[in-house]
């Protein structure tokens, strides 16, 4: 468990984070079943920096979040909380779970399914405010609602999309992905011959000196 | 001629064998309102104190679990749901007031199927020797007249292995928290007892009873003599409040 936090502080943040996940997936079609789908699967987060533990356990259509968990784990991940924040808007978890900072144990697969369920949160609006405000009023209030929360997603996405080309193309501050990608696949490939150029190496050292006793 | 054994009541001392009635008419009394003042009391961090509690009962489906002071059914009403329909749940308490409130709380919850209500005392628990996985205990030790026998007690219906989980209130830390809870406890909690429940005699002795309340280390040392082992405590809103837990080994 973190020591940095109060308990109770710890346990008053995880208990509103809850709260606030639990409200969004409610008002998200489908993500019950999807979720429900993961009932058997704890999830540890270990942050380091700040120093905070989290446990994420999918049972039926909610998401229990624990500081404390002494039970078996299916899938854990350690790393600072900026990793984390990447892992959770990232639109490629797999590649950023392999290729990122984060450290991990266990099934990948539950966790980036997880994953996508959080990111890809679509919220019904109309629903609860229909029921508060009536069907006119909150049909209105929806459509603003909506519009906004899709305009926010694209325009974030696009910003994040030309902020990646001016860094790539204009700038050159940094090689593409796909390059990048390209040059780890050589530099596994090459590690992997020189690892076997050694082994054969050895052996033939061996036969020699097998030969010259 | 025998000089009768004394104990605390508050700031009071008094007979052994007159504490629990006199502890029976404190809870008899704010029994209906009970709920409303703690979360008055503590402006609602009473709810985030339990639920770290819940955490590090490590309760898990099909567990058996005794709710000892168990009050209103806070805790209860968590475990019910925890353990599912393989485990079960026990809701006791000393107070038939307290329990009566807990049990329609719980009923009008729905939680019904794995729970069971016990009138029983703490120092003499009315189950078999290892029948449960998890005890806890919040808020209630302070009110038990033998802590000591009450903790042994504890042991005996705990399987081994099983948790103990003792939260209650408990020293703070800094010296300046403590000041100012004194004067919040002494002065703002029994007004406020007298305007929410008509009661202020009640929550004097609720903030008396929680001075004289043994302070972390002594109630760890307490667990460790009554047999618990791997004892520890956790202390919360800066020792306001610890969690101890003892294992039964």
């Amino acid at each position: 468990m973190a020591a940095a936090l109060d308990p109770a502080l710890q346990t008053a943040l995880l208990a509103a984070l809850e709260s606030t996940l639990n409200r969004a997936l409610a008002l998200a079609p489908g993500s019950g079943e999807k979720l429900a789908a993961l009932g058997d699967c704890v999830f540890a987060l270990h942050c380091q920096a700040p120093p905070l533990d989290v446990f994420l356990l999918p049972g039926g259509d909610r998401l229990r979040l624990m500081g404390v968990y002494d039970g078996p784990v299916t899938t854990s991940v350690s790393g600072v909380a900026s990793d984390f924040a990447e892992l959770l808007t990232s639109t490629d978890p797999a590649a950023k779970l392999i290729n990122g900072r984060l450290e991990l144990r266990g099934d990948s697969a539950p966790l980036i399914e997880l994953q996508k369920i959080l990111a890809a949160l679509e919220v019904d609006w109309e629903a609860p405010l229909v029921d508060t405000l009536g069907d006119v009023a909150g049909h209105q209030l929806a459509q603003v609602l909506r519009a906004a929360w899709g305009w926010g997603r694209q325009a974030s996405g696009s910003l994040g999309r030309q902020l990646e080309e001016f860094i790539h193309e204009e700038a050159r501050l940094s090689p593409p992905r796909l390059e990048l990608e390209d040059f780890y696949r050589d530099v596994q490939q090459l590690g992997l011959r020189v690892e076997r150029l050694e082994s054969r190496a050895r052996r033939l050292r061996k036969r020699l000196q097998q030969l010259h006793a | 001629m025998n000089e009768k054994e004394k104990t605390h009541f508050g700031f009071k001392e008094v007979d052994k064998d007159a504490k629990a009635g006199m502890v029976a008419d404190v809870f008899h009394s704010v029994a209906s309102r009970y709920d409303l003042m703690n979360d008055l009391m503590s402006a609602g961090i009473h709810r985030i104190w339990k639920r770290f509690t819940v955490e590090l009962s490590g309760v898990r489906k099909g567990n058996a679990v005794l709710d000892i002071a168990g009050g209103t059914g806070d805790l209860a009403a968590r475990f019910a749901e925890i353990v599912g329909p393989a485990g079960s749940v026990v809701l006791a308490d000393i107070n038939d007031s307290m329990l009566q409130v807990g049990r329609d709380k719980l009923l009008d919850h729905g939680l019904l199927d794995n729970l069971e209500f016990v009138q029983a005392d703490a120092q003499y628990l009315p189950f078999a020797d290892d029948s449960f996985d998890c005890i806890t205990i919040a808020f209630g030790l302070r009110n038990v007249t033998d802590k000591d026998r009450a903790l042994r007690s504890m042991l005996r219906v705990l399987k081994p292995g099983g948790r103990l989980l003792v939260l209650e209130f408990s020293k703070p830390l800094n010296p300046l928290l403590s000041k100012a809870y004194d004067a919040y406890s002494f002065k703002v909690l029994p007004v406020m007892g007298r305007l929410v429940a008509n009661d202020s005699d009640s929550y004097q002795y609720l903030a008396e009873s929680i001075r004289v309340h043994p302070d972390q280390e002594t109630l760890k040392d307490m667990m460790e003599d009554a047999g618990f082992s791997r004892c520890e405590y956790h202390n919360m809103t800066g020792g306001v409040v610890a969690l101890h837990k003892g294992v039964k080994a």
